[in-house]
């Protein structure tokens, strides 16, 4: 017994300490760089103390407040699509037999497409000038529209590109999760004369929340991380209408140097989070014994 | 016969052998003197004019150069990254004009003349505001004094007016010297979503929006601050002049510019005069592109001029010139290449083969001589014309923190999201509280109301 415990332990062990050296020490660097300010005098780097200043500075701080704001805004407005349209996507795809392969390939291709060309993609569709978008305006005698220059809807412009690209993540989840589903409860079900929208209401959603939870945090920690889709379309603009907590971080701490108060900027932001995993995984507990 | 015939092939293909040797030979890469060098560089308009220079010193000296292109912000970044291990990867790091005095006041950069004490700044090229010189003791940017030669500029990048010639020609206008000029001939093109009047840079970017404004503001008499190189801190972001420019600008861009000056680029700017949709831009020389037919649809149409001024200040053009220096962090060796590089760079076949390859050149004889005078090299008048009126934006290395301030503020007022004395009195406490904390003395106007 006494042995199975030491292997146990023994298994475990390069486990932990990869995850101390890379994740655990780095957040204490983190910290103890976000009480300094950092001076670089005869290219050697002085630390500074200045205590709770970095922090002190966040309420203020124009980029920062808009950033939480925006992020927050994005993550919610983005994920609610992609999931609504993820899990619809998938109840269409789930019964079709022909083509199959083909429609579930077209559905993931956005997914596969890297950051960069998206960006590119999508900026050139939303140009004012030259975009695929504005032509169809114009040609329908209309006036150009301001996707990305406009502050009221910069942001609804940039959410549809996630939705766009990350819609084929919740599908792949969803289905997978659907096709998984004993097939005897649905023919219970019908047996007993259910309904198409009742059977998805108390048969379907109940069985797949625990995947719809999964994938809910899943994507809401990746939208919270949203930096590549903003860097390539508005850089944070127009004003702040699109400014990002990622990319608010990144000018702080690389393109201005700020690196302790960029790492209060950081811990600040890794706190919002956590408490979001925290919520969403309790919620996901809760739920769990009604399945 | 046959053995006479045998004997003259022999000797024709040993005729042929020894000739091919002796073509080899001569076509052979030259030897390399000097080790091979690292470049970190910034992907500009400019950059495909440097890429060709340096494809030329690779072929003429046998020596190689490596290319480390990146966006403005990421070389910014990497720079910073390498001057501050223990050896830097690049050789030579291009450094802007809004960033070098960070890199200079932190004792990162070698003088070039420590490296060597016969180098020297080619007298035919321009030291853009002495920037080129670096006063330890006294942190002052200063070729007098103690200042020591610590960068060779390698590229102008100055604001330079684009306009339509033959537009021009077809109405019979004169080139405008102030903006109300400007704009009386940008209202006469101005058709949107056909042409506009004028295409303005008004993003928010590292050092974007608040670049392309200098002109509208020093030639109004406002500045961010009162006199960096006096050593007088006072913020003037929010003085009536700096108002006065300000308004010049979204007066322009609100009348007779692009409806979304406000989320308009560099590239923007550029791709609509490309496309034949402005009749005027304010822009760093791309003049190659613009005479190109695979990426211009008005070859042979477009002029240049310096940029206009107002009744009391004449035009003046911020520098965002790039500055080649070497770091501290560089082993001797590669410290020599890299002036090898540098003093390659500064001579007139460089800097005609630089201008050549569509790149603005940074020797006067250049800008100056008789390639001027020709319709490819138009361009050059205008350099040379602006120039002389360009200056330093900041002598601080704290320039990236008030950057972030001017390109929000500003992007703000010209996209409407905040009223322009708002906006300027915001960015007037913002920069004050920055530059307070970084120990200068920096006080402020009062509001504007």
């Amino acid at each position: 017994m006494k042995s199975d415990t030491f292997w146990r332990y023994a298994t475990l062990a390069p486990a932990v300490i990869l995850f101390v050296l890379l994740t655990i020490l780095p957040l204490f660097n983190l910290l103890a760089l976000s009480f300094n300010e950092i001076e670089w005098v005869n290219r050697e780097a002085i630390w500074k103390w200045v205590g709770f200043r970095n922090y002190a500075r966040l309420p203020n701080d124009t980029l920062f407040n808009a950033g939480i704001l925006n992020t927050i805004l994005f993550a919610v407005v983005a994920v609610a699509f992609q999931m609504v349209l993820g899990f619809w996507l998938a109840l269409m795809t789930t019964r079709v037999t022909r083509l199959r392969i083909f429609y579930r390939t077209v559905f993931i291709l956005p997914i596969l497409v890297p950051g960069i060309v998206i960006g590119a993609i999508w900026k050139l569709m939303y140009s004012y000038d030259f975009g695929i978008i504005n032509q169809i305006i114009l040609w329908f005698g209309g006036n150009p529209v301001d996707w990305l220059g406009n502050p009221d809807l910069a942001l609804m412009s940039v959410i549809i590109v996630d939705v766009w690209h990350w819609t084929p993540f919740c599908f792949l989840l969803m289905l997978a999760s659907l096709e998984s589903l004993p097939q005897d409860i649905f023919e219970a079900a019908e047996i007993d004369g259910a309904k198409r929208w009742q059977v998805l209401r108390y048969v379907i959603l109940p069985l797949m929340m625990p995947a719809i939870i999964v994938t809910f945090v899943f994507r809401m920690i990746l939208a919270f991380k949203v930096f590549d889709e903003i860097y390539l379309l508005t850089g944070g603009g127009p004003g702040t209408a699109t400014e990002v907590i990622s990319f608010t971080i990144y000018r702080r701490f690389f393109t201005e140097d700020q690196s302790g108060y960029g790492s209060a900027m950081s811990l600040a932001t890794i706190a919002v989070i956590a408490a979001l995993i925290i919520l969403a995984t309790r919620f996901a507990t809760r739920k769990g014994p009604e399945q | 016969m046959i053995m006479k015939h045998l004997w003259g092939e022999r000797a024709r293909f040993a005729g042929l052998l020894a000739g091919t040797a002796m073509a080899a030979a001569l076509a052979a890469p030259v030897t390399a003197e000097e080790a091979p060098i690292t470049i970190v560089i910034n992907q500009s308009p400019w950059f495909p004019g440097f890429q060709a220079v340096v494809e030329l010193y690779e072929e003429t000296t046998g020596n190689t150069v490596e290319l480390d292109v990146n966006p403005f912000a990421g070389s910014l970044e990497k720079q910073r990254t390498a001057v501050r291990t223990d050896e830097s990867p690049f050789d030579l790091l291009i450094m802007n004009a809004g960033f070098f005095v960070e890199f200079y006041k932190g004792g990162f950069m070698d003088p070039l003349t420590d490296i060597d004490p016969e180098f020297k700044l080619s007298e035919d090229i321009y030291d853009f505001d002495e920037s080129v010189c670096w006063d330890a003791a006294a942190e002052a940017v200063t070729c007098g004094g103690d200042g020591k030669l610590t960068a060779v500029p390698v590229n102008p990048n100055i604001l330079i007016m684009h306009y339509r010639a033959d537009l021009y020609e077809e109405k019979g206008l004169d080139i405008p010297k102030t903006w109300e000029e400007l704009y009386a001939n940008a209202e006469m093109f101005n058709d949107p979503p056909n042409m506009y009047g004028i295409s303005q840079r008004g993003q928010r970017g590292a050092f974007d929006v608040t670049f392309d404004v200098f002109p509208y503001i020093w030639s109004h008499g406002g500045d961010i601050f009162k006199d960096q190189k006096a050593g007088d801190f006072t913020v003037t972001i929010n003085s009536p002049e700096t108002l006065a420019g300000m308004e010049t600008y979204i007066k322009l861009s609100q009348d007779v510019g692009h409806p979304s000056t406000a989320g308009q680029t560099q590239t923007n700017v550029i791709q609509n005069m490309a496309t034949g949709k402005a009749a005027h831009i304010m822009s760093v020389l791309a003049p190659g592109l613009f005479d190109d037919p695979n990426q211009s649809a008005v070859v042979g149409k477009v002029n240049y001029a310096a940029t206009p001024g107002s009744a009391d200040f004449p035009g003046a053009t911020p520098l965002g010139h790039w500055l080649a220096g070497v770091p501290v962090n560089v082993p001797d060796e590669r410290k020599t290449a890299a002036l090898a590089f540098l003093t390659w760079f500064q001579t007139p076949e460089a800097q005609e083969a630089y201008a050549r390859a569509g790149s603005a050149p940074v020797s006067r004889a250049v800008l100056e001589g008789p390639m001027s005078e020709t319709e490819e090299f138009r361009w050059m008048k205008a350099m040379a014309d602006a120039i002389p009126t360009a200056g330093l934006t900041f002598l601080i290395p704290e320039s990236s923190q008030v950057l972030a301030v001017t390109e929000l503020r500003l992007n703000e007022a010209i996209g409407g999201q905040m009223a322009l004395k708002d906006a300027l009195n915001t960015a007037a406490r913002e920069i004050a509280e920055i530059m307070t904390n970084a120990g200068y003395d920096a006080p402020m106007l009062d509001d504007l109301k």
